[in-house]
């Protein structure tokens, strides 16, 4: 707190004293042709594309002071951060769970969802040139995985022959900690970039009761060397590593006896690219891409002895190639690789291979300057389950200069994981045992055999390969634009088809349950979203988001339809019918959520207010009248408002400072809510040349 | 202890009594409303449970006494989560008493009062090797929480050990039913209501 106040009354000494500087135009925002390469693999104008595709900008990061990639995207309109396992943070996205939405870096995928979730905290944003955001399914360029949509973070990349770069210091409230260092430089034929970040922090704790932390302390490094060389004007290569490392406190309480330990992530990401332009039609890209997720998580007892200790170690090898060659309306860009996939883990009885084949084609027409079509296919094959064939059509018409309508149709799936396959876990404090799906009749013969298994659940069998989680995703959206107003707007629709789910396959003699995973809900979502953003002049911006979201899952609504779905009364304890107008849908879904965003430039001072307002409408977090689903009688989150600030000011040309709260109004909700941490202040300074 | 032994052996009594009463009224008055019952806290200790083998002594207990019965007179009997029915033959639990009746359990979705008919004769279950009468679980487990909650809608009909019929609905696992309960609760005290139909008709 020392620390904040004294940088605080700097910085209104410093504002004094450089008010009469010229305006930097550093903090002006410019919307218009912005470039994607996210949606089609080639550069297009956002404006044109048919596919509901937004931008975060550097500018807006910067702006909004946050340092991790799961804050901004919380700060986006219809993605929500939701506590996972683990106090991991993913993202939901059309109304569809984390493990949904496919995050690349430059193009290439992360890994390491040991529980389904990518913790998003993992990304410091410190680096980053723009987040491209793609909604919808789009399994047609990407494969499994992305079928709720596709987040690519986009580094930054030396474009002029400079050397620049960046330092900052942040701190902020719980002893966090963020050190930044950015070094970019472009030589004629080399370039590069270095990245390098610290953070750290105490954690937080919402309940002081428990021994555990909420969030329990840790830190974490990013170096992100990339360097680029141009062998000429039409070969060029690029390599590109990063490498992260995390270690975080592991405190637990299993049966009132206290257990402490470490947990560690250590991570890699290679890739290397070599770009080769034939001609001023035809270019190539030849990418390969190794990436490494590895934890190590231990826990001992008060007196040292080891209690438990887990690992994970997964490994991605992936070569690609893609051409794109242009025509006089059209561009065709195809490809064609393959993934190998490895998985080490405690609870698998040996190490997991998966191998895939894939090629991909898209045809991107403009057959008159109004229309804009992108259609296109990807078909998956694979070692382990049924093969795929993604296919999308998309469609863009410019009915005037300001404004056009669009509208896409695609597939998605998402293949059964590692988990989903080989699991092979047993409680061993409750004694129930979880196997997956590959591996589970081996295993249930086995305690057969052992006379641990009393009887099998009836009409279970193993004869099919389990199927990917797919998905029929429509949006209808349009895109306006004029002087000073923008607004996005889509409508979107996903029927997601065997969705995986656990399942008693067996009881043991111990009177606990086997479970193994199956191709069991139907769900589907359905909603709107819309964006306006108004610029008064180039000093007052605005902008206001809003999503409204139903996401439901069929088998409830049948099971509603057929008077078979009660509830138990809470004061009576007897149970009664739910009506069809009583089941609210999934969990962890709000109906209404919007976002109110203000940046206002004062040029005299140099100084830039961000203030951002969030709304969530009330959800669902578990049953409470013993039905296992969420209907209007159930406790609820109740809603609740959010709110960030940030100020930022510009000290001579090459410092700024920064200031700003974030959660201002100190809202917590210990019980429902883990990853709120309660108010947040910061002070950041930064130096750039 | 000893003062639940003295509540147990009044409600004991209290409840013979009444059915005493009912059954000489049916005999003059055909359409008797039958009366719906709740017994709180039958106590179904089980020792082991954790992983480890589960055993000891199920808590067997009668529709027509309204009392838990040590007797070969047993309906449906309880240990931990584990229900069984005095019919059939022995799943192969450990500490299981022997069937003496011919008992049997049919699972109907519907709330409690809704439920006048007795099913079809082809969905009652016996117990049998390997394979329980009440075969779905009739809780669900939130891992979260940890508790055990009965699920909604879910009214058994019994027919007891010498033919006649009653339905149940389980209302509780933890002591004196409290309408939240969490990891400090008692638990394996079941609560729930039921009607006993003493006659040899097919309605409740």
């Amino acid at each position: 707190m020392k620390k904040l106040l004294f940088l605080t009354l700097n910085y209104w000494s410093l504002i004094q004293g450089f008010s009469q500087e010229k305006p930097l135009d550093t903090l002006q925002l410019n919307p218009l042709n912005e470039v994607v390469v996210t949606a089609t693999r080639t550069e297009r104008k956002l404006s044109s594309l048919p596919l509901p595709t937004s931008i975060i900008t550097s500018e807006t990061i910067s702006n909004s002071g946050v340092t991790r990639l799961n804050e901004i995207l919380f700060e986006q309109t219809g993605l929500f951060t939701i506590p996972d396992f683990g106090g991991v943070e993913g993202i939901q996205m059309q109304g569809l769970d984390a493990a949904y939405t496919l995050i690349l870096i430059d193009g290439v995928p992360l890994v390491g969802r040991s529980a389904g979730t990518l913790d998003l905290s993992r990304i410091s944003v410190g680096n980053i040139d723009r987040i491209e955001i793609v909604k919808g399914a789009s399994s047609s360029l990407y494969g499994s995985e992305a079928l709720a949509g596709v987040i690519n973070i986009i580094t930054k990349i030396p474009k002029k022959d400079i050397l620049s770069g960046n330092a900052s210091y942040r701190y902020a409230s719980f002893n966090t900690t963020d050190v930044t260092t950015n070094l970019i430089w472009k030589k004629n034929k080399f370039s590069g970039s270095i990245f390098a970040n610290y953070f750290a922090t105490n954690g937080y704790d919402l309940n002081e009761l428990t021994p555990e932390k909420t969030v329990e302390s840790f830190y974490n490094t990013t170096f992100q060397p990339k360097l680029y060389y141009d062998f000429s004007d039409n070969l060029k290569l690029v390599i590109g590593t990063r490498i992260y490392h995390q270690k975080q406190d592991y405190n637990a309480i299993i049966s009132d006896e206290n257990y402490q330990g470490k947990a560690t992530i250590n991570e890699l990401n290679s890739q290397l690219k070599l770009t080769h332009i034939w001609n001023g039609k035809i270019y190539s890209e030849y990418e390969v891409y190794t990436t490494n997720y590895k934890t190590d998580e231990f826990l001992n007892d008060l007196s040292n002895q080891p209690f438990e200790a887990t690992y994970y170690n997964q490994w991605l090898f992936r070569p690609e190639i893609r051409t794109t060659i242009s025509f006089n309306k059209s561009k065709l860009t195809s490809g064609i690789g393959f993934n190998h996939e490895t998985l080490d883990r405690t609870y698998f009885n040996s190490n997991a291979t998966f191998n895939s084949q894939y090629v991909f084609v898209q045809y991107d027409y403009n057959p008159s300057e109004r229309w804009n079509i992108l259609s296109g296919f990807r078909y998956d094959n694979h070692n382990q389950y049924q093969s795929q064939l993604s296919p999308k059509l998309a469609l863009n018409y410019k009915m005037s200069t300001h404004f056009s309508i669009k509208s896409s149709f695609g597939y998605g799936f998402k293949a059964p994981d590692f988990r989903q396959l080989y699991f092979d876990f047993t409680n061993s404090t409750i004694g129930y045992a979880v196997f997956g799906y590959n591996v589970a009749e081996e295993r249930l013969n086995e305690l057969d055999n052992q006379g641990q298994i009393l009887f099998r659940t009836n009409g279970i069998d193993f004869n099919n390969d389990l199927k990917p989680e797919s998905s029929i995703n429509i949006n209808v959206g349009s895109y306006y634009e004029k002087s000073n107003f923008k607004w996005e707007s889509n409508v979107f629709y996903n029927a997601i088809s065997n969705l995986i789910d656990t399942k008693v396959i067996a009881q043991k003699t111990n009177g606990q349950n086997v479970f193994s995973y199956f191709n069991i809900d139907e769900i589907f979502t359905y909603g709107t979203e819309n964006n306006f953003h108004y610029t008064i002049n180039n000093n007052l911006k605005f902008s206001l988001g809003y999503q409204y979201l139903i996401a439901k899952d069929k088998s409830i609504l049948e099971a509603i339809e057929n008077d078979e779905v009660f509830a138990r009364d809470q004061t009576s304890l007897s149970s009664f019918q739910i009506k069809k107008a009583d089941y609210f849908g999934l969990f962890n879904r709000s109906k209404h959520t919007a976002n109110f965003k203000v940046l206002y430039t004062i040029p005299m001072l140099k100084t830039a207010f961000n203030l951002r307002v969030f709304y969530r409408s009330k959800y669902g977090i578990m049953d409470s009248n013993n039905n296992q689903i969420l209907d209007q009688y159930d406790d609820f989150v109740t809603d609740y408002f959010l709110t960030n600030l940030s100020i930022t000011k510009e000290i001579k040309t090459n410092f700024s400072l920064q200031v700003g709260a974030n959660n201002l109004f100190d809202f917590t909700n210990p019980t429902q809510i883990s990853n709120l941490s309660g108010r947040q202040l910061f002070a950041r300074l930064q130096f750039n040349f | 202890m000893k003062t639940n032994f003295i509540k147990l052996a009044v409600l004991v009594f209290f409840m013979s009594f009444t059915s005493c009463n009912n059954d000489d009224d049916v005999s003059i008055i055909e359409t008797v409303t039958l009366a719906t019952k709740t017994y709180s806290n039958l106590h179904a200790p089980q020792t082991g449970g954790q992983g480890q083998p589960t055993s000891g002594e199920f808590t067997k207990f009668s529709f027509s006494e309204g009392a838990i019965v040590t007797s070969d007179n047993w309906d449906i009997a309880f240990r931990g989560t584990t229900l069984i029915v005095n019919g059939g033959t022995e799943i192969g639990l450990t500490d299981e008493p022997t069937r003496t009746g011919i008992a049997s359990v049919s699972v109907v979705t519907s709330t409690f009062d809704n439920l006048t008919t007795i099913p079809a004769v082809s969905t009652f279950k016996q117990d049998e090797v390997g394979a329980y009468a009440f075969s779905e679980p009739w809780y669900a487990y939130n891992s979260v929480t940890h508790i055990i909650a009965p699920v909604a809608g879910k009214v058994y009909v019994v027919k007891t050990f010498n033919g006649k019929y009653a339905k149940f609905e389980i209302l509780s696992y933890y002591k004196d039913a409290p309408a939240n309960p969490d990891m400090t609760s008692p638990s394996r005290y079941y609560t729930f209501k039921y009607v006993y139909q003493p006659e040899s008709e097919t309605k409740f």
